[in-house]
């Protein structure tokens, strides 16, 4: 038995103590693979792609491998960790811990190199799935077919092999000659318990509090200036609160025996003290990933919401037409044209929109008749004017117009009466996002002459609205650029820019997400040797199941939802501070993604549950 | 007090295997009975299914009259946290507990009332001389400690039985005389029914009687008189006969 021939049976015959690891490592360059599958897919690398597109995939990539690198490190750290008895006897066998180091860096690579393959493997079985995905997520025109994935292959190849040989070289020299009698004693020592101290924890406090106070309380702008400084104090604040404050609640409540010896808290809480350590870095880990994860698909989702919903808001009317040119007949008969080969049925309003010098401004004044049918058209209220009245018309849900300036100035007819606007109503009936006044027909027939005045044509489909996107593109292509507007259309041209960075978004959040997943069943598996041995004793003094499933419910129920609880928080507030920059309510946004990601957790939860009782109930 | 009636164990299997035929055993309350036996011969087989860790295929063991196998299976764990006590060669402490936190366990989990569990904690550590470690984690403390905070776990809810796997089996013979010492106390001042399984015929000369077994089925039994070192003689004597040369007694351990 060669030296090489002992760390390869080491592995091979050992599957299930490294199978976690691998299946990591394996999953990790699955999914920068899949990432890059879909990065170097031709049709997307065609003129079509813009450059800032393909820089933003490039980042991503970086990002994804980044994060893969710390990922792959965090989770070999926690796999030497509990091999640290069989290093113990290793080294009393007289293995030096050079010899030591080269056998984790020959395991190291022959998993690695294995992990590469078989997450190059199964990358290229889901390429099809991730591809439709990307598809859909996008709004492509036509179909991204699936494409043997060369490139990719060989640069996810290369970018890992590298990773391994780093993390190789990195984690022997993680292995720092520990005392031989602190490995052989394995896990049966605490790896020491953090100590609380009072100081920190009222910091921890008061770090949680100036950081939400100041996140919750910022508006527009300012909420950009103190992101970072938020950030980094809710960051400091988030360690602390697992590595002070939940260390001083837990020896508090040990230190009351009334809760400590009642039943099977006695259980809990030992372990969770024992265990507080390590804990505290994965909870820490995984609530800072997923506030990360969670961050950014709500804010993803809300930036759509908000582009969709403005957009929709301005544009109430399936197609307008404006003009000041010439041809005017031509092009709307062409419109009416392509509306009837697109056999869309509509009802059409015309008017001459007419500009006017008020107070050194230009501003529309419109008569009541006219704003009435374009009101009517799209269903909203119409207004009744008596000779004399004016009103003040702010576009609904736009704060743009100068409404308040309007409603001090006056108009003068020609008959030299002034009018003064009496009141405020709020309409999308005219295309006008600045305010505007309107005048009863009679009066609109004395004003001065105006400054200019613009032809506008509005269309109300009330049939065929499956075909306006087909007719839009058409006559985006007919009629000149400026002059028509679809509502519809326009949406699916946000919405097609804006599909990368919404895919690029929700792909590494799921990344983040899961691999927050995984930090945590790691956690949990890491002791499940220990547990085991813990329970059969305890079972033979006699636990009910009832107690057992209890215990082990409250046990993995800390771990799975004190993180993401915590992240959950920090989520919402994130989002909040993000509608106040934008002035547009995230609350459903905010309230569907964080559900999601808490209705996973708690799937995830079960399933994990399920197999760690059983696990535990088979040495019972 | 306990009642082993015809019991037999079949480990069903690609070959089944027959560990325990027709099994009589009776003891009476307040005895301190030893099972000895090379390995294999079924001793921890019998103590598991007396424990009620293992069901017998046939025959039927009761405790005070009442069969526990009957019981289910929550009912099973509650009757043996209430009405035995264990002690193993491991001794099967928490590592993530204080040695008082071991012992008051049991009642811990029976919800009782803290008050109650100080006191008896102190009571048995006083008794079992273990009250300067109360405190101590168990890595900090020796096998022979250990040994006998087990006992005190098994102890302090005054078991009906207490069932002993191999009590000294990892300790060496200053400690095993300590703790067999200790549980002989025990059984005459408490006058708690105890049932040991051993390898070891100085652990076993503590025994008021002391059984044999042999490939699955009673060999025989003697009993103790006033002289414990001619009671270690006879053991040795009978187990040389059941397994060979007298001065062949290491062979009989593992």
């Amino acid at each position: 038995m060669t030296f090489r021939k002992f760390a390869f049976n080491n592995v091979l015959r050992n599957k299930r103590l490294y199978a976690a690891y691998f299946l990591s490592s394996l999953f990790t360059v699955m999914v920068f693979f899949t990432f890059s599958i879909f990065a170097f897919h031709p049709d997307l690398n065609g003129e079509d792609m813009s450059a800032s597109a393909s820089r933003g995939m490039n980042i991503a990539s970086g990002i994804i491998y980044v994060f893969s690198f710390f990922f792959i490190l965090y989770s070999m750290s926690s796999f030497l960790q509990s091999r640290k008895k069989e290093f113990g006897i290793l080294v009393m066998q007289g293995m030096s811990m050079k010899q030591i180091r080269f056998m984790v860096f020959l395991e190291n690579m022959l998993l690695g190199f294995f992990a590469t393959l078989g997450g190059i493997g199964l990358g290229v079985i889901f390429a099809k799935a991730i591809l439709l995905l990307a598809e859909n997520v996008l709004i492509i025109d036509g179909k991204l077919d699936f494409y043997f994935p060369l490139k990719a292959i060989i640069i996810t190849f290369i970018a890992f092999i590298v990773l391994f040989l780093c993390i190789s070289l990195f984690v022997s020299y993680v292995l720092r000659s520990k005392k031989l009698a602190v490995l052989i004693k394995g896990n049966k020592v605490s790896r020491g318990e953090p100590k609380a101290n009072l100081f920190l924890v009222i910091v921890t406090i008061v770090l949680l509090a100036i950081g939400y106070a100041t996140a919750l309380l910022a508006e527009g702008v300012a909420v950009v200036v103190v992101m970072l400084p938020v950030v980094i104090v809710v960051c400091i604040g988030t360690y602390f609160l697992f590595t002070q404050l939940s260390v001083f609640i837990i020896r508090k409540l040990k230190k009351n025996e009334r809760i400590f010896w009642n039943k099977t808290n006695m259980l809990l809480l030992s372990d969770l003290d024992f265990r507080m350590k390590d804990n505290a870095r994965t909870f820490f880990m995984v609530a800072i990933v997923s506030t990360v994860a969670f961050s950014a698909i709500g804010a993803l989702f809300g930036l759509q919401s908000y582009l969709t919903a403005s957009s929709k808001n301005m544009n109430p009317n399936t197609f307008t037409f404006s003009t000041m040119e010439a041809g005017e007949e031509q092009k709307v008969a062409l419109i009416n044209d392509t509306l009837q080969e697109y056999q869309i049925k509509s009802e059409m309003e015309h008017t001459t929109l007419r500009y006017y010098e008020i107070g050194g401004d230009t501003i529309l004044i419109s008569k009541q008749s006219d704003f009435n049918r374009f009101a009517r058209l799209i269903g909203e209220n119409t207004i009744e004017l008596r000779d004399g009245q004016v009103v003040v018309v702010e576009f609904k849900g736009s704060a743009y117009g100068q409404t308040e300036e309007l409603m001090k100035q006056t108009i003068s007819l020609h008959s030299g009466r002034k009018l003064k606007p009496e009141e405020i109503v709020y309409s999308r009936a005219l295309p006008e996002v600045d305010s505007y006044y309107v005048v009863s027909d009679n009066d609109f027939q004395q004003l001065p002459n105006s400054l200019r005045s613009t032809s506008f044509y509005a269309w109300q489909a009330t049939d065929g609205q499956e075909n306006i996107l087909a007719a839009s593109k058409k006559l985006y292509d007919l009629v000149p650029r400026e002059e028509i507007i679809s509502g519809e259309y326009n949406e699916y041209r946000t919405l097609q820019s804006y599909g990368p960075v919404l895919f690029v978004g929700l792909f590494i959040g799921i990344v983040f997400f899961v691999s927050a997943g995984s930090f945590l069943y790691f956690r949990l598996y890491m002791d499940l040797d220990e547990d085991k041995q813990k329970f059969s004793s305890i079972a033979k003094m006699g636990l009910t199941d009832k107690e057992l499933k209890h215990v082990l419910t409250r046990q993995t129920m800390i771990l799975f939802f004190v993180p993401i609880v915590v992240a959950l928080i920090h989520g919402a507030v994130a989002l909040t501070a993000l509608s106040r920059l934008f002035y547009y309510s995230l609350v459903i946004e905010s309230i569907v993604v964080l559900g999601v990601f808490l209705a996973i957790q708690v799937v995830y939860f079960l399933i994990v549950r399920h197999f760690y009782t059983k696990q535990i109930q088979s040495v019972v | 007090m306990l009642n082993v009636k015809q019991v037999s164990k079949i480990y069903e299997g690609k070959i089944a295997y027959r560990a325990l035929t027709d099994i009589d055993l009776t003891i009476e309350e307040g005895e301190f009975v030893g099972i000895m036996g090379p390995s294999g011969s079924g001793k921890t087989t019998l103590l598991n299914m007396i424990a009620t860790i293992d069901q017998p295929t046939t025959g039927e063991i009761l405790i005070d009259g009442k069969n526990p196998h009957r019981l289910k299976k929550d009912e099973l764990a509650k009757f043996r946290r209430r009405e035995l006590g264990f002690v193993f060669q491991d001794f099967n402490l928490l590592h993530t507990l204080t040695v008082e936190e071991n012992i008051v366990l049991p009642l811990t989990l029976d919800g009782k009332k803290v008050k109650d569990m100080k006191e008896k904690a102190n009571e048995i550590a006083k008794k079992l001389g273990i009250t300067e470690i109360m405190n101590k984690r168990i890595y900090e403390i020796s096998g022979g400690q250990a040994q006998r905070a087990a006992v005190a776990r098994a102890m302090i809810h005054h078991p009906k039985l207490l069932l002993a796997d191999e009590p000294t089996g990892n300790l060496d013979s200053k400690s095993s005389k300590d703790v067999m010492t200790m549980l002989q106390t025990i059984n005459e001042t408490e006058q708690t029914t105890m049932l040991l399984v051993t390898h070891d015929p100085m652990a076993a000369s503590y025994c008021n009687r002391v059984v044999f077994i042999r490939d699955g089925k009673l060999y025989s039994e003697i009993h103790r008189g006033d002289n414990r070192q001619a009671f270690f003689q006879k053991i040795i004597d009978t187990l040389s006969l059941l397994g060979g040369d007298a001065n062949d007694l290491s062979q009989i351990r593992v």
